[in-house]
């Protein structure tokens, strides 16, 4: 289900007239695609972020326009906290675009019963499908998850006529040796003679030691 | 042992401005939860080592701990009562430099009330003031 944005055209250009814009609690944002005009708009902060929060890829725009447009980029303030810009990408029904898409863990693997750690290493994947049929998110069961098996970008369901862009290879999520893990993260202790200094580049060792003297 | 880097092209370097906020790193990339700088200022690489182990407490047998910050900057000073003049001193520490907006740590593998709790342990350390933060939603093509 496409989420419905209510936008106007916007009249003013330029960052002035976009921060006044901000100020008035709304987004500057702009429509383009399929060789057609470049629109500026405007919408309310709330709908692009509830469109965000609901992990929306494909919006319905109403009021200034009326078309089906996906998300193609949000633009974040420094913090990640607020919506500075949106950039929507028109599309019609039954066309095939990529899009970012999500992978959310879901249950209780059974690995992690047994001494392990569930470490998800992709957490989205990029996809080829029609519009329409673009998840908001891909579920992954973990509840079969052993102890050293893994799942991988190959393993996930696609909507009918899609297909990954991401390597299928690329590891999603897998079970480790928690042990194993700990250990790797321990740092090594600094070896006997070793110089608690870093090497200087293009000098050389000789140069070091009589510059000591 | 505190982190440092193997090779470097200047053992000394100007102290510098920190001016503006981070345009890199600033974004959660390889955890769930981030912990972000809201500050700019100087992290020692104790202090980043400090944090670390912290954390690594908590986490250890459940989550992924990473580490976003590196002391890269390395800082001078002069022994005790030397007199002013015969050059800059010697490298005593190393430095993260911090710009308001870069995430200083991630957890992964963890729920939320989890990372919160070892997020605030964790804050106490930071000579910089410090927010939680998530993972943003993926969007886009």
């Amino acid at each position: 289900m496409s989420d419905v944005l209510h936008v106007e055209v916007r009249r003013e250009r330029g960052s002035r007239a976009a921060r006044k814009l901000r100020q008035a609690g709304q987004i500057p944002a702009v429509l383009y695609g399929h060789g057609q005009e470049v629109v500026p708009l405007s919408l309310r902060h709330e709908e692009i972020e509830a469109a965000v929060r609901h992990r929306a890829h494909l919006v319905s725009l109403e009021g200034g326009v009326t078309e089906s447009a996906l998300i193609q980029s949000i633009q974040w303030d420094t913090f990640g906290v607020e919506i500075l810009h949106a950039d929507f990408y028109r599309v019609t029904k039954g066309e095939k675009h990529e899009a970012v898409v999500a992978i959310m863990l879901r249950g209780e693997a059974p690995g992690s019963k047994q001494g392990g750690v569930v470490q998800q290493l992709l957490h989205e994947v990029e996809i080829m499908c029609p519009v329409e049929l673009i998840p908001d998110v891909f579920e992954v069961s973990v509840n079969e998850l052993q102890l050293h098996q893994e799942f991988t970008a190959g393993q996930l369901k696609l909507p009918e006529g899609a297909s990954l862009i991401t390597s299928a290879d690329e590891v999603v999520v897998h079970c480790v040796d928690a042990a194993r893990m700990a250990a790797a993260a321990e740092e090594p202790a600094l070896a006997e003679g070793e110089v608690a200094e870093p090497e200087v580049i293009g000098r050389k060792k000789e140069e070091t030691e009589e510059e000591g003297d | 042992m505190a982190l440092m880097p193997k090779r470097v092209k200047h053992r000394k370097s100007q102290r510098r401005r920190i001016k503006g906020n981070a345009t890199r790193g600033n974004r959660v990339v390889f955890g769930d939860f981030g912990l972000q700088a809201t500050q700019p200022g100087w992290i020692k690489a104790q202090t980043i080592e400090a944090g670390r182990i912290a954390a690594q407490q908590y986490v250890r047998g459940e989550g992924r701990l990473y580490v976003r910050v590196f002391p890269h900057k390395s800082i001078t000073s002069r022994p005790l009562e030397t007199r002013m003049g015969k050059g800059k001193g010697e490298p005593e520490f190393w430095v993260a430099t911090v710009k308001p907006g870069t995430v200083l740590y991630e957890l992964g593998g963890v729920t939320e009330q989890q990372a919160r709790v070892c997020f605030a342990r964790l804050a106490h350390k930071m000579p910089v003031r410090v927010r939680f933060v998530k993972r943003r939603p993926a969007v886009g093509a």
